[in-house]
Formats: structure tokens, C-alpha cells, sequence
């Protein structure tokens, strides 16, 4: 690591972690659902990203994580908040797998129509578990515990889910210098030459779901804690939709870009909140505006202009 | 469950089924010309819909000459889509696109809303929806109406693609692009012309559909059904995208008789689920192989 790159790095986490002391506590509350949405699509662009993968269901994902936590916390209030989200982002990863396996031989448009379906039935499971999710009336969620504190500050969830997504950005930087990172990129740049080479494309991409599922779960759960509402109608199609939007305007296959996107998108359906009907109208216009002069995203704008 | 009222049922899904359909078309005639997913398809058909519902009002047109103010509106809401954005889309990826053609269905569906308010309005139909006794089974005109209009349209669909030029040359460019350019056809040509007729079918699905589900804004989200027809029946493949149309459409009208409310809505999703996993391109695609 070059020292200029380290000072940027110190910079950026001073300035996260001093952000509830800068901020009023909306912009408190707005940063954490930016993090959240961060975590959400580094894991969307370790599948569609590096794999090839488009999954239109990952509110499905999102809301696994999300309701795992939310009953977690509801049937065994003492758990510690980091049990609960390991095991909400294993659940899910779980889940994942259990999809992945049979859908990774599908194709393209096939693999976005099955997960699109995914999420479409996910949404349906929830409103029918109602004993355990209280179904369309919606789930209140508990503060967080962290020992003998609870989590019950807008302040508190920040800190709580600021930290869990740097530990998320640091594994997905890394995870690029593994024996498994190397195995996406090289199924990022051509599927046909890294099957070639030996790599068991399959059996990545199979992986590739269960690790994009783990991302979403702890996502989901973090979600859970800082919005303290579920109702199974958050998850839906256009949720899905959205992530696919913040990476593809992010930049595929781009962990800054992510995170950029998840930032852009986040803070721009925030800031039109108050045009109302105008809001889609808007947001439409710089998407095809943004895609038709900026083609491949933020991150390709700028290493462009960096003349990269 | 008697006969004549199973008749009854699969009769108007097969009509649910025919809409779904010629969703699916449109999605393939867009998709074959130019590997685009255009999500728009369902917002177009929507603002075509509604261009139609107020000359009717204003002019107070017969029902019939409403479906060509609605397919001329929609030939050319497809025309200008291709000519002012997606065209200037060159060097973007098919993702890219894909984005482009979302914020264009955000576009037109906020556009309607602030234009004709975000309410459902009723819509004049070309057959009567009151069910007949044709023997012991009952039947709506209006499902056989929209059955029957859509056979139509898929037949003159078929003698378009198979005997005319245009269709030839559409065929040329879904089988492979620079081959088809080196035989003297105009590409761009193609993709233009592939927009207006794609918005063309689509414009006639809305005139169909508009009156049993209600004219509004929100009626774009057909295109999700027109997608999951696609992809059941093949991506691609003309004939797999009616025939998912129609079985989609049977099964979401016979689900609910025979399962619980819970799951009924999951029923098409799973069955999609489920084909897909027994014959991963569809019922009727193919599994291109790919040459390095």
C-alpha cells in the first residue's frame, strides 16, 4: 500500500467515524442506509459483476436476512448483536446455495428470470409464515444488544453498521488476492478462457451465490436494525431493481463502485423525496442521461478521466 | 369442479394467456433484433394505451378506431425511443442499455401519472364481457374476443417474419448480425423497425387487456408477466413465447381452484422455477453453443 493511498484510507475512516458528531441525526440515519445499501451491492456485483450472473431478487435475499434477525432478536433477546448477524448472513448464504446449486446452469436471461421469480416467492413465504412474521401487518424490531447495551440510538446503529460494512469492503478489497478472487476475475473477463485454465467456473459461480447471499443476509439484518420496521411489501420487485441500478451506474465489477453507486442512487431518491410526483420522472431522466454519457458507470468515468 | 365451469376457466386464462403473449412477442422481436431487454416494453404499451383512451374521449371515436390510434401512437412512441436514445447508446453495453430502458419506463409511467393522475379508468371494449351459454359451458365474448384478436395478430406476426422482406432481414439480423450486414441489409434499419413493431404489438395487448383490468398507470407491470411467458417458452423463440403466454396464463387462472390462497400467486413462479430446471432455455429455446 502506497502512503498516499494509506492517507486516503485514515481520511476516509476519520471522517466516517466522526460523521454523528458532524452530522444532524437525519443525515446520521441517511448514512447508515447508504452503508447498508453499500454492503448489498458488493455483494450484487460479486455475482453479476464477476460472474455474469444478473439477479433481479435480492430483496428476496435483503429480506431473508432481514426477518432472520428481526426474529432472532424477538425470540432471544440476550443474543449478542454480532451472533445475530453472522447467523442471519449464514442463513441466507444458506438459502443462496440451496439456489445457486440448481440455477447456476442456467444462462443469462434464465438466471434473471429465476431469481426475479425468487424474490416474487420469497415475498409470498414471508406474508405466509405470519406466526412467525406477522405476515402483511409487519414486524417491529428490537433494539439491538451489545452486551448489557442496546443499540437504541440513531448514533449507535450507524456505529454498529459503519463497522460491519468496513469489515465487509476489507474482505471483498481481499478477497480479489485469493485463490477465489482470482477464480472471479478470471470468470469476469472470459468465462471460456478461465474454464480452460482449469478454473471449475461451475463450482465458482455456485460459490458466488452463497457469498453474494452472505453479504445481502448481514445487509439484511443491519437493515433491520436501522429502519426497526419489516413489512413484507419493502422487498419487492422495484427494491431489487434499484440494487441492480446501483451497481450497473456504480461500475460492474468494482468494489468503490459499489459503493459509489449505492451512495449516488441512495442520495438521489433522498434528495427528490421532496418533488413527489416528479421523483421517477427525474430519477429516469438521469439514468438514461447518466448511462447514455457516462457508458460502464461511475468507476469507468473515472479512471478514464484519470487517463487509466 | 364440473366440466363446463373448468371450460369456463381455462378459456379466460387462455385470454390472460394471449395478452401475456403478445407481451412476450414484443419483448422477442426487440430482443432478437438487438440483444436488448427492453423494460420499458410494458410503459409503452401503457402510454400507447392511454394516447388512445383520450382521442376516444375527445373525438368520441367508434371502439375499433381507437386500436389504430393506439397502434399508430405506439409505432411512433417506438420509432422516436429508438431514434433519440437508444441509438445514441452507441458503445454502451447491453447493460448500459438495460438501465436506459428502465429509466424510460420510470419516465412514461410518471409521465402518465402527472398527465392523466394515477387513477384506474374504465375502458370502452370491442366485445361484451357478459358470459353466454353456448350449451352447458359459459363463455365471456370478451375472452374469446381477445383470444381470437390475438390469433390474428400472432398469424399476420408469422406471414410478416416468414414471407415479407423486413421479416427476412429480421430473421437475418437475430441469426448473425455482421452476416446480415455484409448481405446488404441496414442494420440500424432493422432495430428502428423492430422498436415501432414491437410497440405495435404491445399497443394492441393494451387495447385488449385495458378494459377487463382497467386503464392506469400502474398497467406497465405487465411487462413482468410478458418476461416470465418469454423465458418459459425460450428466449428468442417466437413460438415458446405464445405458448408460455398461454400456459402461464391457464395456470395463474387455474391455481386458485385448487391450492390454497397462500401460495397461489407463487404457483407461476415455481412452475417457471421448476421448467427451468428440467430444460434450462425454456420449452422451446435452445441452448446456443458458443464458438471461441
Amino acid at each position: 500500500m502506497t502512503p498516499r493511498r494509506a492517507l486516503l484510507i485514515a481520511c476516509g475512516l476519520l471522517l466516517v467515524g466522526a460523521w454523528p458528531r458532524l452530522a444532524p441525526r437525519y443525515f446520521v440515519f441517511l448514512a447508515s442506509v447508504i452503508l447498508v445499501n453499500a454492503v448489498v451491492a458488493i455483494g450484487l456485483n460479486l455475482l453479476s459483476g464477476y460472474t455474469n450472473q444478473l439477479s433481479f431478487g435480492h430483496a428476496g435475499f435483503l429480506a431473508v436476512g432481514a426477518y432472520t434477525a428481526a426474529v432472532l432478536t424477538l425470540r432471544a433477546p440476550g443474543l449478542p448483536v454480532p451472533i445475530t448477524l453472522v447467523v442471519a448472513g449464514l442463513l441466507t448464504a444458506a438459502v443462496g446455495l440451496a439456489f445457486g446449486v440448481p440455477c447456476v446452469r442456467l444462462g443469462g436471461l434464465y438466471l434473471t428470470m429465476a431469481t426475479l421469480a425468487f424474490g416474487l416467492v420469497v415475498t409470498e413465504v414471508i406474508l405466509n409464515l405470519d406466526a412467525l412474521t406477522n405476515g402483511a401487518d409487519g414486524l417491529r424490531v428490537p433494539a439491538a444488544r451489545l452486551g448489557t447495551a442496546a443499540l437504541s440510538t440513531d448514533a449507535a446503529r450507524y456505529y454498529l453498521t459503519a463497522t460491519v460494512a468496513a469489515l465487509m469492503v476489507a474482505g471483498a478489497v481481499n478477497l480479489v488476492r485469493t485463490r477465489t478472487g482470482r477464480a472471479f476475475l478470471a470468470i469476469r473477463e472470459s468465462e471460456i478462457a478461465a474454464e480452460a485454465s482449469g478454473v471449475p467456473v461451475r463450482a465458482y459461480k455456485t460459490l458466488a451465490f452463497g457469498l453474494s447471499a452472505f453479504y445481502t443476509g448481514v445487509a439484511g439484518a443491519l437493515f433491520a436494525f436501522v429502519v426497526g420496521f419489516l413489512s413484507p411489501d419493502a422487498f419487492d420487485l422495484f427494491l431489487s431493481v434499484d440494487f441492480v441500478v446501483m451497481i450497473i451506474v456504480g461500475g460492474l465489477g468494482s468494489v468503490p463502485g459499489s459503493i459509489v453507486g449505492a451512495a449516488v442512487v441512495t442520495l438521489l431518491y433522498d434528495g427528490l423525496a421532496a418533488f413527489q410526483n416528479y421523483r421517477p420522472l427525474i430519477f429516469g431522466t438521469i439514468l438514461i442521461a447518466g448511462m447514455l454519457f457516462m457508458p460502464g458507470g461511475v468507476s469507468r468515468a473515472v479512471s478514464r478521466f484519470l487517463g487509466r | 369442479m364440473t366440466a363446463a365451469a373448468l371450460v369456463h376457466v381455462v378459456v379466460s386464462g387462455l385470454a390472460t394467456g394471449s395478452i401475456y403473449a403478445l407481451m412476450a412477442l414484443s419483448l422477442v422481436i426487440i430482443y432478437n433484433a438487438t440483444r436488448t431487454l427492453n423494460f420499458a416494453q410494458g410503459e409503452m404499451l401503457m402510454a400507447s394505451t392511454f394516447v388512445a383512451w383520450a382521442a376516444q374521449r375527445a373525438l368520441g371515436l367508434p371502439v375499433g378506431v381507437t386500436l389504430v390510434v393506439a397502434i399508430v401512437a405506439a409505432g411512433l412512441l417506438g420509432w422516436l425511443v429508438e431514434r433519440l436514445v437508444i441509438r445514441r447508446a452507441i458503445g454502451a453495453t447491453h447493460w448500459d442499455v438495460l438501465i436506459i430502458t428502465l429509466g424510460l419506463s420510470l419516465v412514461l409511467r410518471a409521465a402518465a401519472g402527472l398527465a392523466f393522475t394515477h387513477d384506474e379508468f374504465p375502458f370502452p371494449s370491442l366485445f361484451d364481457s357478459r358470459p353466454v351459454a353456448l350449451g352447458p359451458v359459459r363463455v365471456a365474448p370478451i375472452s374469446v374476443g381477445i383470444i381470437a384478436a390475438s390469433l390474428v395478430l400472432m398469424a399476420a406476426l408469422y406471414a410478416l417474419f416468414t414471407w415479407t422482406r423486413l421479416g427476412r432481414a429480421m430473421r437475418a439480423v437475430a441469426q448473425n448480425q455482421r452476416a446480415a450486414r455484409l448481405m446488404g441489409i441496414s442494420v440500424e434499419g432493422v432495430y428502428s423497425r423492430a422498436w415501432v413493431l414491437a410497440a405495435m404489438v404491445g399497443a394492441a395487448a393494451g387495447v385488449l387487456v385495458a378494459p377487463v383490468v382497467f386503464l392506469s398507470s400502474k398497467m406497465g407491470l405487465i411487462v413482468v408477466n410478458g418476461f416470465t411467458a418469454a423465458v418459459i417458452g425460450g428466449f428468442g423463440s417466437m413460438p415458446g413465447a405464445v405458448l408460455g403466454g398461454m400456459l402461464l396464463g391457464v395456470l395463474e387462472n387455474l391455481a386458485p381452484l385448487y391450492l390454497p390462497s397462500g401460495i397461489r400467486y407463487s404457483v407461476p413462479f415455481l412452475v417457471l422455477i421448476a421448467i427451468l430446471l428440467v430444460r434450462p432455455a425454456g420449452l422451446l429455446g435452445r441452448i446456443e453453443a458458443r464458438k471461441v
